[in-house]
């Protein structure tokens, strides 16, 4: 694969290393701004390719070499360039066009854009307190490309632990692990009790109705 | 619709509805693009104003509007009357000048012209104001001025410390102003300071790229002042900003810059009054 990541920052650091573990074999060009960082960079991740070029170029390469890449993730310190970069691989038909965002805020604007995979490093830091602080309901991971969603929810009254069993026996597409309230871990629901935290696993729609239900 | 002569080449101003027609209809034309910039947060009384008048000024191509975490509507109302809007990528206080920055990466005009979103008085003059050494070619860096004293920091912080590390600036009325104008190529070969020192940083680096800087008198500017506080954390951001270019520009060494920086701390900035102006 080749995968062109732009950004020499705190993000890029991750990402080069993700990519290189992923597809050891694969092509990574990256692209910095600075020739001091592209220094850096170099030494730091000897089986990339380092190029430096101004902000303007850096479309200008997208639009050159667009037929020839297979992957542009965008890992800039700003939220605004990471959008333009991804715009132009959309526009130049680049099979995967991911964001590495800096602002969850930005969310929205990306999506509505048409960028699709927007990675924010920030969503752990919610899931992560809820877990922590023993929360009632907690969407744990939505996985962009499928429609599966994974949740923790506090089993805290009989009401919603006889309707998770109703709707455990009826649903395909859910599967479930609870964890007891003295930290005993089974896969059957019988065996769980008030106090447990259930983490559940299916289609964000079923996955969803689960979490309406507990949170009534 | 204003025309300018330079050599072969015709400068057309226009109008943002015209632009691109004129582009294809006159390819000999260089025609400056203006895209105007608004930092802003929570300010769902005055982004309407801003976004119209903005538009309504001659050769604007986009108004930005870049948000600092907004709890109001200040994003839907500007997304509603057409203007790009960009979250800061980061929200630490004070930001400004992580906002300008993503301002000037999201923009595409020529021209980057910024102001303040709060200005009650605001009119398509201020703009073309701003702009217009720019487009005629008599500057690549304008630093409007206002119709009033200048403010504190400006006068106990900013100004000693250009007449001392670099007097060439220090004939500006207003170095701190906000209300900008610049090529955009510039702006990115530039670093920003993320807070209160962004201007002041803008117009050291835009000196030293021996940049052609004008201050544009833009009339009277109606808007709120900053509280106190503000104030003081901006003196000492201004402050910094300065020594930090002097150190780099090897002006002074980092002791004195510290030691600078210090009594900065101890300067009185007139805190019996709530509020005023930089």
């Amino acid at each position: 694969m080749r995968t062109l990541l732009i950004g020499g920052g705190h993000s890029a650091y991750f990402a080069a290393n993700a990519i290189r573990e992923i597809d050891p074999n694969g092509k990574l060009i990256i692209i910095e701004f600075t020739s001091e960082r592209v220094d850096v960079l170099s030494k730091m991740f000897p089986f990339a390719e380092l190029i430096q070029l101004e902000i303007d170029e850096v479309e200008e390469y997208i639009k050159g070499n667009g037929s020839i890449l297979d992957a542009v993730i965008t890992a800039t310190e700003s939220d605004s360039l990471n959008l333009r970069y991804c715009k132009v691989a959309k526009e130049n038909a680049i099979p995967l066009t991911i964001s590495v965002i800096n602002n969850p805020l930005n969310t929205e604007i990306l999506l509505n854009e048409g960028i699709t995979y927007i990675i924010n490093p920030y969503n752990l830091i919610p899931r992560e307190l809820s877990e922590i602080f023993d929360a009632g309901t907690n969407v744990l991971y939505k996985f962009q490309g499928t429609e599966i969603s994974m949740a923790s929810i506090k089993i805290s009254d009989e009401q919603f632990l006889l309707q998770l069993r109703r709707e455990m026996a009826q649903s395909r597409d859910l599967s479930a692990i609870f964890v007891s309230k003295s930290g005993e871990i089974t896969s059957s629901v019988e065996e769980v009790g008030l106090g447990g935290r259930a983490y559940i696993i299916g289609s964000e729609k079923t996955v969803e109705k689960v979490l309406r239900i507990a949170r009534r | 619709m204003l025309k300018f002569t330079s050599g072969t080449a015709q400068l057309i101003s226009c109008s943002p509805f015209y632009g691109d027609f004129l582009y294809t209809a006159f390819p000999n034309s260089i025609i400056m693009k203006i895209s105007v910039i608004f930092p802003s947060k929570n300010r769902e009384d005055y982004v309407k104003r801003a976004v119209k008048t903005a538009f309504k000024a001659e050769c604007v191509m986009e108004v930005i509007i870049v948000d600092g975490g907004s709890q109001d509507r200040t994003i839907e109302i500007a997304k509603k009357h057409g203007a790009k809007v960009i979250v800061q990528s980061d929200l630490t206080y004070p930001g400004k000048g992580i906002a300008m920055r993503d301002g000037a990466y999201l923009s595409r005009g020529d021209i980057l012209v910024y102001l303040d979103i709060d200005i009650k008085n605001i009119t398509p003059e201020f703009i073309e104001k701003l702009a217009k050494p720019l487009i005629n070619g008599e500057a690549e860096f304008v630093k409007g001025c206002f119709e009033r004293s200048a403010g504190r920091v400006t006068e106990l912080v900013a100004k000693p410390l250009l007449r001392m590390f670099y007097p060439e600036l220090a004939k500006f009325k207003q170095p701190l102003s906000g209300e900008i104008a610049g090529l955009r190529k510039l702006f990115y070969k530039v670093d920003f300071e993320r807070g209160w020192g962004v201007d002041v940083g803008l117009l050291i680096d835009f000196h030293n790229f021996r940049a052609r800087i004008v201050e544009k008198d833009v009339g009277y500017k109606d808007h709120d002042m900053k509280p106190l506080h503000a104030l003081t954390d901006m003196a000492y951001e201004v402050a910094g900003t300065i020594l930090r270019r002097a150190v780099r520009d090897r002006k002074i060494d980092t002791q004195w810059a510290e030691k600078y920086l210090k009594e900065v701390r101890t300067l009185d900035l007139g805190i019996e009054s709530g509020e005023g102006f930089a």
